[in-house]
């Protein structure tokens, strides 16, 4: 059972076919062909999958992609506009918050909705708002100092 | 040492701006034309024999494309291990991929099918019919080692799958000659190395047996030799894809499954590429650090100084050894025997198989285990007896300049510990931290350490297991270098650590070496896992002999071309340039294009010959094994907060000091030891794989079950300080770093909380139900 979709994806319009019980995660990555949000338990406990809907964070691996019709959704594909990366790209990058990766994509989208709604956050802030998102390599020190930086480049 | 421009620097990782837009390089990432998804088929039972499958239904259902059964898999028994032959006879041989006769944990993968889609793969697989009779299962080692108790493997009795012992001198002089006499039995748990990128792999296998596979792994060649051994094909036939990246590993992806063999064979029943990943709640029953109960008696004089050590540790492997028969080893060895100098020492091991999940490799291989024995332990007696704990552990340390412990070919040529300890104590301000009012109210503060004295970087010396690196370097016309290596980084920096190293030895400028994003076993050089703390010491090594071999190449055409002696040339920041005339000279370009350029040049006068021995591309390559195995070392020290009313343990700081040699690259060493110790916070206070005692199925099947930590739980303060050595056998003067900051966490905490609150926890991990019925509360 499918059904048709209208989404715009990082600026982009998709006409999808869409099977009912298909996640938004499945979609992103199956359909519209995208690795930033990534599978990491499937089940809405690590945060690898985080994207933005309608400019809010949500685990993309744990809604389904049909109620989303006509939404506008951000990947970490898309918080770069041309070359020019986003000011939380260059943060994590210049503050060594990245290791294996594959919490990043996820993470920065929830850095991106809390700077969005807090642009200077403290410290007990980031650690509250990306308490949502699991990372394994890091010991997060390094991706809340790359917060800060964001916070204070912007 | 000479000055160093590459080396030292903190430089951006060149694989973030990738991972930051999106990240390509992962497995899971990886998409084949005509690829088939597959799922395994996985036993509800303990303990059970397989009476009869029956797959017809499956193989009924409108896209299912193949279903494997037991009979399809070559029944071949082998230690799925990476890092050690296939058959390695200190290893037990008792793995197998599918059998049809029994199961022997929940979880044992019994069949499997490859669909158009995971969907109805997934649905398939709900579609065979198993008859199982239930056998009566063991879940405790002491249960598995009575007499009478279900049998797991037919040559084990007692279910004893091996029993390492290790000792020297006299023990019962030992203990007679000790003032005071501690003993105490600890206890850990089973946990998980909780990488986020699941287990995947996509494999291709044609009917002349080719097999191509693209796999979240950390060793490539050890998936080469297993994979191939579990099909029953020569080696040579495999090859596997070295992705960019794997998305963590940490130990956890150190050995085949089923997963890579079922993937195969399906394939080569389909005609098609397969994927098969697993789900997060498969993970949780595919790896994990085995627990391990250690009994410890320690014979000291008055002033601290061991007579006697004895130690018994009963791990418990479940249903098959793997890792098992070697985590035990060193366990013993690094986490008890060799830390410490005492006279008299016996350590004795048992590799217990119960009906449990399979254990694997995890950052410490056994050395947490043995370490928050010997670390609490060592708490208590300076406790009991009035001793400085610094002072008691460099009593009995071992020192600069001795023969190294497991092997007097080797010696510690550099050990840094009593810096360590006193640049951690400074830093946290022990002295007075220790002596200060703990607090009245609910909310009591403690301060401990641990330190992790001897470990290793990598494997050389050890039986049985593999330790050589290789690499190619070869520099491009445009000034530039590649490097390209079969070790892998799964996250600890190896991209960037490695090429640093290859840049300084080539005399590149930073950022000018790149590590090849394309490879495979069909066409690199052998190397040893990503493991045991190794890569930047042993791959390192490899590079920088690579880089060498063709720095010497590129002053050979530069010689040339100046026509002066290639030892009168020296290359630094990418020029070449007669030593002392620095005018004189060459971009490592100029040369490069000169070496590869036409023979015969077409000049104004006609085609002209240039000089032959100028042509071809300046490259260096290199496989050696390491010259030594030197010690790293690390002393922590952590400060916790104790809620006495809800019994939640908060750490406010911890303080790393690590002797790790030389450091490569300041920030991704620090973040190393960061993120080793938030899996180390995870052991001592909350991680958990729990089990239904009665079915053996586990119950902490995602995240929301399983706890770690989050940047809440996290200390806000984290110091890390890298007591600087030159170590003479490594890659200028480095050694190794990955583990010791996962060891130290859990005794350190322990001790910290035993500070606050005058109560000792000998069973990880303590969480806050176990505070409060330490102080009495419940």
């Amino acid at each position: 059972m499918k059904k048709m979709l209208t989404l715009e994806v990082n600026g982009n319009p998709h006409e999808l076919a869409v099977d009912l019980d298909a996640t938004l995660l499945r979609v992103l990555r199956d359909q519209v062909g995208l690795n930033g949000p990534k599978k990491g338990c499937d089940s809405g406990g690590c945060g690898c999958c985080t994207v933005h809907v309608d400019g809010k964070a949500v685990y993309s691996c744990v809604c389904y992609a049909h109620s989303f019709d006509g939404a506008k959704v951000t990947t970490a594909e898309g918080l770069s506009s041309g070359e020019e990366l986003h000011p939380i790209q260059s943060a994590f990058i210049d503050a060594g918050a990245v290791q294996c990766g594959y919490c990043t994509c996820g993470m920065m989208m929830a850095a991106k909705q809390l700077l969005d709604e807090c642009p200077k956050p403290d410290e007990e802030q980031i650690r509250h708002g990306i308490s949502g998102n699991l990372c394994r390599c890091t010991g997060y020190a390094k991706i809340v100092d790359a917060i800060k930086l964001a916070s204070e480049r912007s | 040492m000479s000055q160093l421009n590459v080396v030292g620097l903190s430089l951006e990782r060149p694989d973030a701006y990738d991972k930051v837009t999106g990240g390509k390089g992962y497995p899971v990432n990886v998409k084949l034309p005509g690829m088939l998804h597959a799922k395994m088929l996985r036993s509800p039972y303990a303990h059970a024999r397989i009476v009869s499958i029956d797959a017809s239904r499956a193989e009924r259902l409108p896209g299912v494309k193949a279903v494997l059964l037991p009979g399809d898999v070559p029944q071949i028994k082998f230690c799925p291990v990476f890092f050690v032959p296939v058959q390695a006879p200190s290893m037990v041989l008792d793995f197998d991929v599918m059998n049809g006769e029994r199961v022997r944990y929940v979880g044992q993968p019994v069949a499997a099918v490859a669909a158009i889609t995971a969907d109805i793969a997934e649905a398939a697989i709900d579609l065979i019919d198993v008859e199982y009779e239930e056998l009566p299962a063991v879940f405790t080692p002491e249960e598995a080692m009575a007499d009478g108790a279900p049998r797991l493997h037919d040559d084990a009795p007692n279910n004893i799958a091996k029993t390492p012992f290790f000792e020297y001198g006299d023990l019962d002089k030992g203990f007679a000659e000790a003032d005071f006499i501690f003993e105490g039995t600890y206890e850990t748990q089973r946990v998980h190395t909780c990488y986020l990128e699941p287990r995947v792999c996509v494999v291709d296998m044609d009917r002349q047996d080719n097999v191509t596979i693209h796999v979240t792994t950390q060793h490539l060649f050890g998936t080469r030799e297993k994979l191939a051994f579990a099909l029953g094909i020569p080696e040579s036939k495999v090859k596997v894809v070295k992705s960019p990246y794997i998305g963590g590993g940490f130990g956890g992806k150190l050995e085949l499954t089923a997963m890579e063999p079922v993937a195969a064979l399906l394939s080569k029943k389909c005609g098609r590429p397969v994927r098969l990943e697993q789900t997060r709640q498969e993970e949780f029953i595919t790896t994990t650090r085995n627990p391990i109960k250690v009994y410890l008696k320690t014979g000291v004089k008055q002033d601290g100084t061991f007579t006697a050590r004895y130690a018994k540790s009963i791990l418990d492997c479940g249903a098959h050894a793997t890792h098992g028969s070697e985590v035990i080893m060193v366990h013993g060895a690094f986490g008890l025997f060799f830390n410490y100098h005492a006279p008299h020492q016996k350590w004795e091991g048992y590799t217990v198989y119960t009906n449990n999940m399979i254990g694997g490799g995890y950052r410490g291989y056994g050395a947490p285990q043995g370490s928050f024995a010997v670390e609490s332990q060592i708490d208590e007696i300076c406790t009991k007896l009035g001793l400085d704990p610094i002072e008691m552990r460099l009593k009995n340390a071992r020192k600069q300049g001795e023969p190294h412990p497991f092997n007097p070919a080797f010696t510690l040529a550099t050990y840094g510990l009593a810096d360590c300890l006193r640049e951690g104590a400074a830093k946290i301000n022990w002295d007075a931290a220790r002596h200060r009012d703990k607090g009245s109210g609910p909310k009591r503060r403690g301060i401990g350490l641990a330190v992790h004295p001897v470990w290793v970087s990598g494997c050389m010396g050890f039986p049985d297991i593999y330790e050589h690196s290789g690499a190619i370097v070869k520099i491009n016309r445009d000034g530039t270098a590649d490097l390209a290596t079969a070790s892998m980084d799964i996250g600890s920096g190896q991209i960037a650590t490695l090429t640093q190293i290859a840049a300084e030895a080539l005399g590149l400028p930073p950022g000018a070496v790149r590590m090849s994003s394309a490879g495979d076993t069909d066409n690199l050089p052998f190397d040893a896992p990503t493991h045991a703390s190794r890569v930047t010491y042993s791959s390192g090594n490899a590079v920088k002999e690579a880089a060498l071999a063709a720095r010497k190449r590129l002053l050979e055409v530069a010689a040339s071309m100046l026509e002066v002696s290639p030892v009168d040339l020296e290359v630094s920041n990418g020029k070449v340039s007669v030593r002392g005339t620095p005018v004189r000279g060459l971009s490592v370009a100029e040369v490069a294009q000169r070496a590869e350029s036409p023979f015969v040049q077409m000049t104004a006068q006609g085609p002209q010959p240039t000089v032959m021995e100028e042509k071809g591309t300046i490259i260096g390559l290199s496989s050696l094994a390491p010259k030594s195995n030197p010690t790293p070392c690390a002393a922590q020290f952590v400060e916790v907060e104790v809620d006495t009313e809800t019994g939640e343990v908060s750490v406010l700081h911890a303080v790393y000091a690590h002797d790790i040699g030389r450091t490569i690259n300041p920030k991704a060493a620090e973040g190393q030891v960061e993120g080793g110790f938030q899996q180390g916070m995870g052991y001592a206070l909350m991680e958990h794989i729990q089990f239904d005692p009665e079915t053996g199925s586990c119950l902490t099947t995602d995240f929301l079950d399983y706890k770690m930590p989050t940047a809440v739980e996290m200390p806000r303060k984290m110091d890390s300080i890298f007591i600087e050595t030159d170590e003479p056998t490594g890659p200028f003067g480095a050694k190794s770093l990955g583990e010791c900051c996962v060891i130290t966490p859990a005794p350190a905490i322990a001790n910290a909380i035993h500070d606050a609150i005058g109560v000792r926890f000998t069973q990880l991990p303590i969480t806050p139900e176990k505070i409060l019925r330490g102080l009495g509360k419940i």
